[in-house]
């Protein structure tokens, strides 16, 4: 395995070369005296509107698709080449955009700001998944979203993770998604995209950060299925709220868990809930108490949340290119004349005046004030009722999928020995 | 802990050989981008030898057809060439993208053939309750963790940053246009604009009982800094003020010093003639030949007016009768003590004598490019004379003089070792003198109040600074200027203005914490200088532009081009600016937000010096003649 490994560092290595070539200039003009003419620049045309409906009728299929070999078919290799298509097509072809993920900021943006005409394609891709969601678990996860598609390609061995190291790195995606909706919402940036680690790949171009992050998150999934999925991604967060509510979710076993255990570590996700047994039952006491007690700390936690949160405004508020232009005129004002930037050039073009950009950075940042104490109103409440949740022990007679965990990528139906058509028929055995 | 087993169903072989014959591939053609990209960098197509040594040949040829082709020939090659390598790269690039992804599925259908076998062992991973409580505190942990991250950033980051940036849109739009407690000085004490006010409209003696009336006045507008502001007052002493004031209205009657009053290009005199002619002697009272050469501009105090001229080793020092015209004395002062052998070497329209004189109505203060400084008092006599070192100008000194109560002040900027320096008018001792890290320059000094602080306002690369004139300390400081600076600045409620050709015009706010407030570069003078009234700033170019801009934001108001240049400086009187060009024609305009030319009179001679008024009267030097304009002569 250890000289795949290096294959594949190596290859890795070879292709950021060349996405770096490919984003060479050219070199000048020729400068004959010959009476030619150079042909005018030509713009490439906008893409055809077709198009995005296109997309839309290809997430559409890739999800009944998905859906129908998760549930029906039952089929991890069927799984597996959607993945592969959808690296192609969401990815390669459609260059990572317009993206499930990262739709989440426009619909936030599309509520908060009224000028911000939401095309409809980006609604379907934002809602599209979370109905399928409801109805069949997560298996936009599965297979059709390009990020978590390419960080399956590079699963080659999985090591499971503790517990409680799951338990404390999943509380990421709701920070995550509790900021991207803030400076989304405040019209400042859009994170999930300018921080979407995959992108530069898909697009064969991008920053060293964004190769870096890529990069980092690749090699880290040959080891930790999914990093980004599980502890990063804020569009999950909502997916795995459906999912839990979903109406038909994938199960391990067609009929009956037998409990053979043979699918217990096959999750590379940790998204399997063991058998929980009786015998090693809480007192009910102990139990009340500290549920009890964890209920009431939650409006604490929602209050020092928002009250942290809220002192941190104002560094959450210099990500805003008019707070953050503000904040370079103000330290220095000679700053649209010397080493412009385009920010800068933008800002005079605008026509406004010094006076309105002080104005509308110092509006920002209250809104921030707001949007902050929301922000840590919303963390402190997920902190609180995830400590809620881990007080309360489900007991379970079988192995299944962690509903808003799973991704029903199918690998564990494979290592599940139950036959669908030998159900009706007397005693399982294994087919192993 | 993952133990595998074999499905038989793959064919783990055939897709181990493809994973194996694609790796190899994909590193082979990355290895092969990588020694193009090394190749693409070296090789600059369009500066290759072959073509350069054949277009060299061109040169010599320029007729020769037959090598032009062959020229372009090799040129299209070799940029054919660089895009065909273009090209490799990325289909290079391409075919290692595919084989890459062709081994990473190959070893994934390899992975997905083997099976992990199940943990049979019981283990603690098996006890939800210990698990959860494991969760539990982790989550306590990091959240305990991320709480105490935030809050420690946010005290080490917090800056009120929705308030300074209100304040700082305050400050943009006008409303206040220096930090807080400056401003509270400010408007407590009133500009030396708005006491020139009182002292235009009510023949009114500034005293310290005005300044505290202003004082309550501006309490009752400003109720939120009552308290800061009584403070700032306490600690200044009256009898400064009152001294202030007095000396500052004496000032004002005369015209003692280059600009006027303070240096500030403003005139408190009035009846001043707007009609006049050279050519058929309209208006001129007088006009007088004027001996030596000289640049500086006339001075007067009470019925006597000085100027100074030098040509070569020679200086003097004349004083006419202002209403006659009758020269009343002329000082040699050609040698004096200290006076060095050699005439440092100036540019001809700069001149041994550029320096404009100053009064205090006791003595007449001179100082010439070699560096001689001399005190003639108003009979003629020579008081005392020094040397302060030839100053090492490239186009000669030229700053003018300028008085503060009993002392003399220079900005002697010159080459060797810049400074400001205070001399007794008494007796030419050295009071005080302040190094400064500035490079040459040409500008004079000014004097403004900031409430009852007087500021020695001083301009060269690269700062606009402020020295108390009483002690030499610098009270500010600001970079915000570069080159050869030769227009001096002008102060206006509280905001000093200053600019340089190449540079910019710069408004900055001075006080403990200058600021620079607005900057404009579209219109920029190398000599004539700036005034400011009423929310008004005019700049004069040596090319012919005079440009009204509004003084709290920069935008401008109007801007006009005539068609000769200025080397004079605009004088304020009134409403009024007077403005000589070079041809000797005055260009009398409204000082008001929109251009309107209420006269302009011809001299029918050069000017390059900056008039000086008496009420009722303008005194222009020109190249030849000194002249005295007054209505009806």
């Amino acid at each position: 395995m250890k000289k795949w490994i290096l294959i594949i560092l190596i290859s890795f290595v070879g292709f950021l070369q060349f996405s770096e070539l490919y984003a060479q200039q050219r070199f000048p003009k020729p400068e004959f005296e010959s009476g030619h003419t150079q042909p005018p620049v030509i713009k490439p045309e906008a893409r055809a509107a077709y198009l995005e409906y296109l997309d839309m009728v290809v997430l559409f299929a890739c999800l009944s698709i998905v859906s129908w070999l998760v549930l029906k078919k039952r089929s991890r290799a069927g799984v597996f080449l959607m993945s592969i298509f959808s690296v192609a097509y969401f990815g390669f072809f459609r260059e990572g955009c317009v993206c499930s993920v990262g739709s989440v900021q426009n619909m936030a943006l599309a509520l908060f700001n009224n000028s911000y005409h939401i095309p409809i394609s980006v609604v379907a891709f934002f809602t599209l998944p979370l109905l399928f969601t409801l109805f069949f678990g997560r298996t936009f996860c599965a297979a059709v979203c390009p990020l978590g598609a390419i960080q399956d390609l590079f699963l080659f061995k999985p090591v499971s993770m503790k517990k409680w190291l799951q338990s404390a790195l999943g509380l990421i995606p709701y920070i995550y998604l509790g900021l991207a909706i803030l400076y989304a919402a405040t019209s400042t940036d859009f994170i999930i995209c300018r921080y979407d680690p995959f992108i530069g790949f898909y697009r064969l171009d991008g920053t060293f950060l964004t190769f870096f992050l890529g990069g980092t998150f690749l090699f880290m999934g040959i080891f930790i299925g999914r990093s980004y999925c599980r502890f990063f991604c804020p569009y999950g967060v909502l997916l795995n709220l459906a999912s839990k509510f979903s109406r038909r979710h994938m199960s391990i076993t067609p009929t009956h868990c037998i409990n053979c255990k043979l699918c217990e570590d096959s999750c590379p996700f940790g998204a399997i809930d063991k058998p929980v047994e009786l015998k090693i039952k809480e007192s009910r006491r102990v139990s009340i108490k500290r549920y009890s007690w964890f209920i009431l700390i939650i409006p604490l936690l929602m209050f020092i949340g928002g009250w942290t949160t809220a002192m941190f405004h104002e560094s959450l508020s210099k990500v805003n290119p008019k707070v953050k232009m503000a904040g370079i005129l103000l330290e220095d004002p000679k700053a649209l004349d010397e080493d412009r930037t385009i920010d800068l050039d933008a800002f005079i073009a605008s026509g406004k005046t010094r006076e309105e950009l002080f104005t509308e950075a110092a509006n920002i940042v209250d809104d921030f004030y707001i949007g902050s104490w929301i922000l840590g109103i919303f963390i402190g409440l997920v902190f609180g009722l995830t400590l809620l949740r881990l007080t309360v022990v489900r007991y379970r007679t079988d192995y299944t999928p962690n509903r808003g965990e799973c991704f029903s990528c199918a690998r564990c139906m494979d290592y599940c020995p139950v036959d669908k058509s030998m159900t009706d028929y007397g005693p399982l055995t294994p087919n192993v | 802990m993952f133990k595998m087993y074999s499905n038989k169903n793959v064919n783990v072989k055939l897709w181990k050989n493809i994973a194996i014959v694609s790796g190899i591939v994909s590193v082979l053609l990355c290895f092969l981008i990588i020694v193009n990209y090394i190749q693409i960098n070296r090789w600059d197509p369009v500066n290759t030898e072959a073509v350069n040594t054949m277009v060299e040949r061109l040169r010599q040829n320029p007729a020769d057809e037959t090598l032009r082709n062959e020229v372009r020939a090799l040129d299209l090659m070799v940029r054919k060439a660089y895009f065909t390598n273009q090209w490799q790269v990325r289909i290079g690039g391409y075919i290692t993208l595919i084989s890459l992804a062709i081994m990473l599925i190959s070893i994934q259908i390899i992975n997905a053939s083997k099976k992990l076998a199940p943990n049979t062992e019981n283990t603690s991973d098996d006890n939800e309750f210990l698990l959860n409580g494991i969760s539990r505190k982790w989550i306590s942990i990091g959240g305990s963790a991320l709480v105490v991250i935030a809050l420690f950033l946010s005290f080490m980051t917090h800056e009120r940053l929705g308030d300074t940036f209100r304040y700082a849109a305050k400050e943009a739009s006008g409303e206040v246009t220096m930090p807080v407690k400056e401003q509270i000085v400010k408007q407590a004490k009133g500009s030396i604009q708005q006491e020139a006010k009182v002292l235009e409209k009510e023949k009114e003696t500034i005293t310290t009982d005005n300044t505290a009336k202003s004082t309550s006045k501006q309490d009752q507008a400003e109720p939120a800094v009552k308290k800061e502001e009584t403070k700032t007052i306490e600690e200044k002493p009256k009898a400064v003020n009152q001294s202030i004031s007095e000396f500052v209205k004496k000032e004002r009657e005369n015209f003692p010093y280059f600009r006027g009053s303070g240096g500030l290009g403003i005139a408190y005199q009035t009846n001043i003639p707007t009609d006049w002619d050279g050519a058929s002697n309209k208006n001129i009272k007088w006009k007088v030949k004027l001996g030596l050469q000289g640049y500086n501009s006339p001075i007067i105090w009470d019925e006597k007016l000085f100027l100074s001229s030098a040509k070569d080793k020679f200086k003097e020092v004349y004083c006419y009768d202002k209403n006659t015209g009758t020269l009343l004395w002329k000082s040699d002062v050609s040698k004096i003590n200290g006076t060095p052998e050699k005439v440092p070497a100036t540019t001809e329209d700069t001149g041994l004598a550029a320096p404009t004189m100053a009064t205090d109505g006791k003595y007449a203060f001179a100082i010439f490019a070699n560096g001689d400084i001399v005190a003639l008092d108003f009979n003629g006599k020579l008081v005392w004379s020094k040397n302060l070192g030839v100053p090492q100008n490239h186009y000669g000194h030229s700053s003018s003089l300028i008085i503060h109560n009993d002392k003399l002040l220079i900005q002697y900027d010159h080459g060797k070792s810049a400074k400001v320096l205070a001399l007794s008018t008494k007796d030419g001792s050295q009071l005080w003198s302040t190094p400064r890290k500035v490079k040459i320059s040409w500008a004079s000094p000014v004097i403004a109040y900031r409430g009852a602080q007087a500021e020695l306002l001083l301009i060269a690369e690269p700062t606009i600074a402020a020295y108390d004139p009483d002690t030499g300390k610098e009270l500010w400081s600001i970079e915000c200027i570069f080159g050869e600076v030769g227009p001096s600045v002008t102060y206006l409620d509280g905001v000093v203005y200053g600019l340089n050709e190449y540079a910019s015009l710069v408004a900055i706010s001075g006080g403990n914490t200058p600021k620079l407030l607005w900057e404009d570069f579209d219109y920029l003078s190398d000599v004539p200088s700036p005034i400011a009234t009423n929310e008004m700033l005019f700049v004069v170019t040596s090319y012919g532009m005079v440009i009204c801009h509004d003084a709290k934001t920069g935008k401008k108001h109007w801007e006009q081009e005539f068609s000769n240049g200025f080397y004079s400086s605009p004088i304020l009187v009134g409403n009024k600016i007077y403005l000589i060009d070079r041809e000797g024609i005055t260009h009398i305009l409204k000082a008001d937000k929109t251009f309107e030319i209420i006269a302009q009179p011809k001299l029918g001679e050069e000017v390059v010096s900056t008039p000086a008024f008496a009420d009722g009267q303008i005194f222009i030097r020109a190249v030849e003649h000194l002249y005295c304009i007054q209505n009806g002569k």
